[in-house]
């Protein structure tokens, strides 16, 4: 499989060729490693994000959410996320941000709003730092494992694995009917301003390129759910034992109460620590 | 090839069996009936729609549960009627492996695949069915592989390994050969062959490659037009009745068609031919002992091409490669010297991984060499994108529903010309179209056509860009000996209009048959370049590129000819010559 | 496969089922990682971007079937765009889910005829609509509800109306034409009796019928909705905070140590009801299969 070439003539091609966003993709997808939360069992680290996730709205003490937003920035750290997940995070606080100050401004706020913002984006940073210290570490069968045992379909767990197996598939497939337009096809004669003309003809194709692909995974599926009918998937989705065997290797450990118990003793600890000193 | 014993009950029995899908005008199975026992290693061989995927998905009951068609007669697997339990029930018996292999692959990694099917059964020990799995096929060292990782071979080993997890007594394997190359091929052979052997599994193979048949099968079936069973034999016997295969468009392995050929009238009647090389080689043994020098239809045409003026592609010092995951450079061509003239055919062959599709895209521009130089026909690849470069480069992909992009064959066909606006070019098309047979399919959708015809669209489309050079990626992967035999001849139509043709291939015979230039690659490095009779010369390069040569210059190695017979008609035109100064010298 | 349909109303056996959430799942999943990778165009307030690919999940539900596309759609979000990225997102997915599955399915159960246009044309900007003015009713409510004495201050109804409302004008004009109308005009002639034959079905004629009951089970829509309304109730929170802070000094001076007390009690309920909740379901799930 072929995944990028460097870029030698810079064009708009090479700036956002398809194998670029594909060995990007793949190298989030398919590069996990062993992190220090991903030893940890999936479901009580799903229940631990959700405190994370949910108690900052109810805070509004400074150095707590600091104090928090510190060690859930040092667990991140720890499980190694991509520059990718980053790039997106930052982009949606910017513009969230940025939208709030605009309607702050709009009605006259001064300081004061620039100030509410400030906290406000702070919780915000806890809780998106908290779900990708969870889940960008979490392999993501685990995940859809935890998912299951909380009660989702069990259509999404193969989903999960179903995605895992076909990503790199398809992505190469889109790829080759992307160069099967561009070989017989034709570029704009003329760039036009800031080349849109090519713009559009890149936009043009990369839409069209959907209509082959269509096609040839409706053909693909075809087999795969044959295949998934031989191999008792259909029949397995309503057997309640099946899940039980497929779960059984999930366990709460002494290590998870632990885990929990430090996480409480720290949250408890920095709400003393506000207590005594609100910034 | 004596028969084994087999037990007194069939594993599987079918009596008078009828069948049609919903919808269709036609009975797809006409009265079948057939036994297969225990520890069979039989062949279902048919031309093209004679029902023989259709029977073996009677056996394993996706045939009636899942296609609700009309079916009449019975199904017993084991001794109980296939309608009486469901697919999944069923697939404890017989385990399926579907032509389609790649797609029937659910899962991320090899482990996980051979684990799903015992654990979607409920069984407890899973894990242990999908370990046992891999090690019966001795792939353990892939289960923590990812499946789109793998090669085709290992593809097709995985998806084994998934059917044999439920530990199955009968395992029906759908046409193993048409989407690897031989190599691999005959790697799968000898796991189904070690299952039968050891693990005392029955084997069901649908196989229109003799050559398998004969190296592994014990029992024939062979399937006619409608439907029908025409017959059960030996595989001996089965494959000696060479002018029925032909009649249905199967082709007996090599060496059976050189003895048929020339031994015809000194056959006893109902005797059996040699079907494998050591068959042939036992036979033949003493009549071509001595040396003579063999036809020089094909001699210097490379020699002559060569020297001819500026080359059409020009490849100085290239390297190039991609990016792997871990962002490190990879290099795939490691410093390739290489120049193109009119009039080359050239069989670009070697091992999978060895840089032939890097080079082939090299040469259409998708690529860009990072060091050195690619020039086409004077331009530098560097300095033109894709789309100017396809004024004069066609480069025609291995999977040909990657080129199916317009709503039916003829507007794929027009696509190139459309794009630039040309006009009138209906009387051309049409042409195009008569010409690769395509006039009553034009209407249609590329993908829902036979292996064979999509190919003829391919070239078609290539045919449509009037280009200089054209490239082509493995285009007699997984089509049948009768396409392929097809496919050579319009091979022919290229000549006259298309400067020059890379074939990048798995296909000995293509080689054998077509080309006039052979250029042999091996991690990235071109190991030889030379023509196609040379290049049967040195089984030690062809080894390194994991390559087989036909039956018929194997035959030639083990019987000393040398220069060896690139074709069956060759052979025969050096035995009838040998028989004929025999004689001569024999008077003398 | 469906030889049954002949005579009865167009319906999928349970396998098409799947091959409809499976293709509509992987295909709307690889746009999603692609359109999520796509740097985007801004020119002062107006947005040029690549929303979403919502024309293949639609694409679907006109042809197959309403839920399965709109359910295999949401999946291949969250999997293909969020998971496998490493980007999920938590209890924020939960809202985008509901809104999107809703609008295709509302969008695919619209078309009766899949080679009327216009019909093509009113599905499509009913699909992208339901989701753009969801999302911006929601986005709305948000601010009308977090800030106190919201219709006091001059100005800001007057502002964030018209801010949201360009967005989802921006939306529908420019992600609804681009994306949704003119692809699906485009795309459901062509497919409609060509996809069919490759899955193995024959074309739809008249509505597709759907039953949600076999997918989609009530303990799920439940959970969906608890969750969806403490994941919007926790955003509610987040936004009335803006102007609750103005005040919040002298509200903390009056209260003293109380105010924190009370936060961090809210705080521990949540987190030990969420440990419960965990816990008991892995117990009673044991339960649950010994019977």
């Amino acid at each position: 499989m072929e995944l990028a070439e460097p870029a030698r003539k810079s064009s708009i091609w090479e700036k956002l060729s398809v194998e670029r966003i594909k060995i990007e993709l793949l190298r989030t997808a398919y590069g996990q490693s062993r992190t220090f939360l991903s030893r940890f069992d999936p479901r009580m680290l799903i229940g631990w994000y959700s405190f994370f996730a949910i108690a900052p709205w109810f805070i509004h003490n400074k150095t707590v959410l600091i104090g928090m937003l510190l060690a859930i920035a040092v667990l991140t750290y720890t499980s190694k996320p991509s520059v990718l997940v980053f790039i997106v995070l930052a982009f949606g606080l910017v513009t969230d941000t940025a939208y709030m100050l605009i309607v702050a401004l709009a009605f006259g706020g001064g300081l004061p709003a620039a100030l509410a913002l400030s906290t406000l984006t702070l919780k915000l940073l806890v809780i998106a730092l908290a779900s990708i210290a969870v889940f960008s570490s979490m392999d993501p069968e685990k995940l859809s494992d935890a998912l299951l045992s909380l009660g989702m379909p069990a259509q999404f767990s193969f989903g999960v694995a179903y995605g895992y197996r076909m990503l790199p598939i398809l992505i190469e497939e889109y790829n080759n009917l992307l160069y099967s337009y561009r070989l017989r096809g034709r570029t704009p004669l003329r760039k036009g301003l800031l080349g849109w003309r090519s713009l559009v003809y890149m936009g043009k194709i990369s839409i069209l390129a959907f209509y082959p692909l269509i096609l040839n995974t409706a053909k693909r599926t075809r087999t795969t759910v044959e295949a998934l009918e031989v191999k008792g998937f259909t029949y397995a989705v309503k057997d309640p034992k099946v899940k039980r065997i497929k779960l059984a290797y999930l366990k709460i450990l002494p290590r998870d109460y632990a885990f929990l118990a430090i996480s409480a003793i720290y949250v408890a600890f920095l709400f003393w620590l506000g207590n005594q000193y609100t910034l | 090839m004596a028969l084994q014993s087999t037990e007194e009950q069939p594993i599987i029995q079918l009596d008078n069996v009828t069948f049609r899908y919903p919808g269709a005008e036609a009975n797809s199975l006409e009265g079948v009936s057939l036994s297969i026992y225990r520890g069979d290693f039989i062949a279902i061989a048919g031309s093209n729609g004679s029902g023989k995927s259709t029977l073996c998905k009677c056996f394993n009951g996706l045939i009636p549960t899942y296609y609700s068609g009309d079916m009449e007669g019975t199904v017993f697997v084991d001794g109980i009627a296939t309608a009486e339990r469901s697919v999944a029930e069923l697939s404890r018996n017989v385990a399926y492996v579907f032509q389609d292999f790649e797609n029937q692959l659910v899962r991320p990694t090899v482990y996980d695949e051979a684990c799903f099917a015992p654990l979607n059964f409920g069984y407890e020990d899973y894990k242990e069915r999908g370990m046992n799995a891999l090690r019966m096929l001795e792939i353990e060292h892939l289960r923590n592989e990812w499946i789109w990782q793998l090669s085709g071979g290992q593809k097709h080993m995985a998806a084994l390994a998934a059917a044999l997890a439920l530990d199955p007594d009968v395992i029906v394997v759908d046409e193993p050969v048409a989407q690897l190359d031989p190599a691999h091929a005959r790697v799968i052979y000898e796991k189904l062959k070690l299952l039968n052997e050891r693990y005392g599994k029955t084997i069901v193979v649908i196989e229109h490659h003799t050559e398998f048949i004969a190296d592994y099968c014990r029992k024939m079936v062979l399937m006619e037009r409608g439907g029908r069973v025409r017959w059960v034999k030996s595989v001996a016997e089965g494959l000696s009745a060479v002018s029925e295969l032909n009649e249905m468009n199967i082709q007996p392995p090599q060496v059976t068609q050189a003895f048929h050929a020339l031994c015809r009238e000194q056959a006893i009647e109902g005797a059996l031919y040699p079907i494998t090389i050591e068959e042939a080689a036992l036979h033949w043994g003493s009549a071509a002992k001595r040396e003579l020098p063999s036809t020089d239809a094909y001699a210097s045409a490379a020699s002559s091409s060569r020297s001819a003026g500026e080359p059409l592609v020009r490849f100085e010092g290239v390297i190039s490669g991609y990016q792997g995951i871990d962002r490190k450079k990879k290099p795939i061509l490691q410093g390739i010297d290489l120049s193109i003239h009119e009039g080359d055919r050239i069989a670009l062959i070697g091992n999978n991984g060895a840089g032939k599709s890097t080079l082939l895209r090299l040469i259409s521009g998708l690529r860009r060499p990072w060091e050195g130089k690619v020039t086409v026909c004077g331009r530098d690849t560097r300095k033109s994108t894709p789309e100017e470069l396809s004024d004069l480069v066609a480069f025609l992909f291995q999977n040909p529903e990657e080129m199916f992009i317009a709503d039916n064959i003829r507007q794929d066909v027009e696509y190139f010309l459309r794009a630039r606006q040309q006009q009138g070019i209906e009387p051309f098309i049409e042409d195009v179209l008569r010409r690769f047979k395509l006039t009553e399919l034009q209407q249609r959708d590329g993908r829902l056509l036979s292996g064979g015809q999509q190919r003829r669209t391919t070239l078609a489309i290539g045919m449509a860009m009037r280009p200089t050079i054209m490239l082509l990626d493995e285009p007699t992967a997984s089509l049948d000996i009768a396409s392929r035999k097809e496919l050579t001849l319009l091979f022919d139509q290229l000549r006259d209009e298309v400067k020059a043709v890379v074939v990048a291939t798995h296909d000995m015979q293509l080689v054998a048959d077509w080309a006039n230039r052979v250029i042999v690659m091996n991690e990235g490095r071109i190991l030889l370049d030379t023509d196609s009779r040379t290049v049967f010369q040195h089984p030690d390069i062809l080894d390194r590129a994991a390559l087989v040569a036909p039956q018929i210059v194997q035959l030639c190695g083990r019987l000393g000819i040398e220069p060896a017979c690139l074709s069956v008609e060759q052979f025969i035109a050096y035995m009838e010559r040998a028989q004929r100064e025999e004689l001569v010298y024999g008077i003398g | 496969m469906n030889a049954g349909s002949m005579t009865k109303r167009w319906e999928l056996t349970p396998q098409q089922k799947l091959m409809i959430f499976i293709l509509s799942m992987s295909l709307y999943g690889i746009s999603n990682m692609i359109t999520e990778l796509i740097p985007e165009l801004k020119i002062g307030p107006i947005e040029l971007k690549v929303e979403y690919f919502i024309f293949i999940p639609l694409l679907f539900a006109i042809l197959f079937n309403p839920l399965y596309a709109a359910l295999g759609a949401c999946f291949g979000e969250v999997i293909f765009g969020e998971l496998l990225l490493g980007q999920f997102g938590g209890l924020g997915e939960l809202e985008k889910f509901i809104e999107f599955a809703l609008a295709i399915f509302v969008a695919g159960m619209l078309v009766k005829n899949p080679a009327n246009r216009r019909q093509l044309a009113i599905a499509a900007y009913v699909a992208i609509g339901i989701d753009q003015l969801l999302g911006t009713i929601v986005d709305i409510g948000k601010v009308y509800f977090g800030i106190e004495d919201f219709e006091a201050v001059p100005g800001l109804p007057e502002s964030v109306l018209a801010i949201e409302g360009f967005a989802f004008l921006n939306a529908m004009i420019v992600s609804g034409t681009l994306f949704a109308l003119l692809p699906t005009l485009y795309l459901v002639p062509r497919l409609y009796g060509k996809v069919e034959p490759l899955l193995g079905m024959k074309p739809r004629d008249g509505r597709a019928s759907a039953s949600l009951g076999d997918f989609v089970t009530p303990r799920l829509i439940i959970l969906s909705i608890v969750l969806f309304a403490i994941a919007g109730a926790a955003e509610f929170m987040a936004e009335s905070d803006i102007n609750f802070i103005d005040w919040e000094s002298e509200f903390i001076a009056g209260l003293g140590d109380g105010a924190i007390w009370i936060s961090m009690g809210v705080a521990a309920v949540i987190f030990i009801v969420s440990l419960i909740w965990i816990v008991s379901r892995k117990s009673g799930k044991r339960k649950g299969e010994m019977v």
